[in-house]
């Protein structure tokens, strides 16, 4: 990661065309081609940004970073140097999920049949080519749910669970995989969308997994 | 497309179609109201789930459709100055012009493509059944059914009819309710359909609204259509295995007490006042009587014995305070039956005259 503090200008042409007049700017620029400037004031949003992959070229009059392809080209003109640093970061560590998320996905990992009736686990973390969704599970007739995990079931989940079982349908074997998402709570917006792409939704009780707290008693399993 | 009627049919036909017409939608037409002005008129309002078509008095001057938002129609005809009213649309401003004494509104048209067709009552296999005991086997189970949209199952009523016996069954797997209504004339056809709960109640309202005596039911592929008095309602029918309910009722009790019906009622009416916070409702049994005992902490507690024919062991058993007061509540006039097993099994309320309805509560766990 090289981070450089530089009085520049900016000058970016692609899809539109922005300027970016001379001021002190941050420019962090990643291993993996990712370029971004930022100034101390906007948010968390670079002022400008160009993402991998990418060529960057150092000029005389400061760096190019080009698409490899199309024409789009950010020229950051750099008329002082105030910092130039770069640093070996090493392997990124993995994102670490919310400590109730993970917790919900080991209780419902031990206990599948919460997130529906005859459900047995396949595997924990089943990789697809965009993230891996929580929980694989087969049913009584065998068929493959892909179970999703949040604290709040929100319409975002249902979209990333969507996400998942349209890669995860690719495999032929697991054309007919149905979703569930399991949440301790789930919005009614994130409910009705749900319902409408044929996704179950399913409260789960922390503390009765847990077994803090004793199930409710039912005439019969729902 | 141009009418004219009295206010207070518009508003009576408004306020039962904005009940239907949807509120959450993406689809903009399904929030309205289509008002269909041919030889006679017709309101017509759907959330895909639930249909309602309503016979309207009025006199057409010019013929068409058009569909209104409901929710605005209905506050608009709430507040207009006089008894009649006209609604003509204008296609070039594609609005609708409510006249009514002095006031004058100009409501835009929603989509009317976008409105789906409802069904009509055209059906030679439809099953004819008295309106007023149909509804009243309604409302003795429609509190059992589900409100919770992830068991769909169980947000509908069962409803069976064949011969002279009408059955509905409603459960949402803490409490069951079953009633078996004895009809006077046998039924020419039968019928059984899981129906949305919400669509059932909605006949119960339009059925009082039009004090029909005849309900014109057929039970089709997915949906279920009735006709009462020119008016329908129809609704799809909830997919899915309907729980073996027979499975549920137990075979034999430890103990079967008789007690009176209202003033039990009104016991638990009162007590549960203390059991807020999700405290349970505590029914002590011991030699000849029951005490009903709620407390919640920070907030209080209160108990009232009431004299039963008890014997054997004492116990004490919880329920959730508003099941058993729905149960208590939903038995016909007069004594009832309390069938208990155990503190941990289900509790059965019955109609001691053989009224034919059965009230399943399962308890709550009492930790002290």
């Amino acid at each position: 990661m090289r981070l450089i503090v530089a009085r520049c200008a900016i000058d970016y042409r692609g899809r539109l065309s922005t300027f970016l007049p001379e001021a002190v700017r941050l420019l962090m620029i990643k291993s993996d081609g990712s370029v971004m400037v930022h100034s101390d004031r906007g948010g968390y949003r670079p002022e400008n940004w160009m993402v991998p992959p990418t060529v960057i070229e150092e000029t005389d009059e400061g760096i190019v970073v080009r698409k490899h392809r199309g024409e789009e080209r950010l020229e950051i003109l750099i008329s002082e140097r105030l910092s130039d640093v770069s640093h070996e970061m090493g392997e990124a560590a993995p994102l670490v999920k919310d400590g109730v998320e993970r917790e919900l996905q080991e209780l419902l990992a031990a206990a599948p049949a919460t997130c529906g009736d005859g459900f047995r686990l396949v595997r924990r973390e089943w990789p697809t080519d965009i993230g891996p969704v929580d929980l694989m599970c087969r049913d009584r007739e065998d068929d493959w749910i892909a179970v999703e995990i949040k604290r709040t079931g929100t319409i975002e989940a249902v979209e990333q669970l969507t996400r998942y079982l349209e890669r995860i349908r690719r495999d032929p074997a697991m054309g007919s995989c149905r979703g569930v998402l399991a949440a301790q709570e789930i919005r009614p917006q994130a409910r009705v969308l749900a319902q409408g792409r044929g996704i179950d939704c399913v409260e789960v009780d922390l503390d009765v997994l847990r077994g803090e707290r004793e199930p409710e008693l039912t005439l019969f399993a729902a | 497309m141009k009418i004219e009627l009295k206010t207070a049919d518009l508003l009576s036909d408004l306020q039962s179609a904005a009940r239907v017409a949807s509120t959450r939608s993406a689809v903009q037409a399904l929030a309205g109201v289509q008002v269909v002005a041919e030889e006679a008129v017709e309101l017509r309002a759907t959330d895909v789930e639930v249909g309602l078509r309503l016979p309207l008095r009025a006199e057409v001057s010019r013929p068409g459709t058009v569909v209104l938002p409901a929710r605005l129609m209905l506050d608009v005809a709430r507040s207009l100055p006089a008894d009649e009213v006209s609604l003509e649309a204008r296609a070039t401003e594609q609005d609708v012009e409510v006249v009514s004494g002095s006031a004058t509104f100009h409501i835009r048209t929603l989509r009317a493509e976008d409105f789906p067709p409802l069904p009509d009552a055209n059906d030679e296999d439809a099953v004819t059944v008295p309106a007023a005991e149909f509804v009243a086997t309604i409302a003795q189970v429609a509190r059992s059914a589900s409100r919770d949209e992830t068991r769909p199952v169980l947000t509908g009523i069962l409803v069976s009819a064949s011969g002279s016996e009408l059955r509905m069954v409603a459960t949402d797997s803490y409490r069951l309710s079953i009633k078996e209504t004895k009809l006077e004339q046998p039924l020419a056809g039968e019928l059984e359909a899981n129906v949305p709960a919400r669509a059932l109640q909605e006949l119960a309202r339009l059925v009082a609204q039009l004090e029909a005596q005849e309900l014109r039911v057929s039970a089709r592929q997915n949906q279920i259509v009735f006709a009462i008095d020119g008016a329908v309602l129809s609704s799809r029918l909830i997919e899915g295995q309907f729980p073996n309910y027979r499975q549920l009722l137990p075979d034999s009790v430890e103990h079967e007490l008789r007690l009176a019906g209202g003033e039990f009622a009104e016991v638990v009416r009162r007590i549960s006042l203390l059991a807020q916070k999700n405290a349970p409702l505590r029914l002590g049994f011991r030699e000849g009587e029951v005490t009903v005992s709620a407390q919640t902490p920070d907030v209080g507690e209160a108990s009232e014995a009431v004299p039963v024919d008890f014997h054997g062991e004492s116990f004490e058993i919880g329920f959730n305070p508003e099941f058993l007061r729905d149960g208590l509540e939903s038995v016909e006039s007069g004594d009832l039956v309390l069938k208990l097993i155990s503190p941990l099994r289900p509790g059965l309320i019955e109609s001691a005259d053989q009224g034919g309805f059965v009230y399943l509560v399962m308890p709550i766990r009492l930790n002290v």
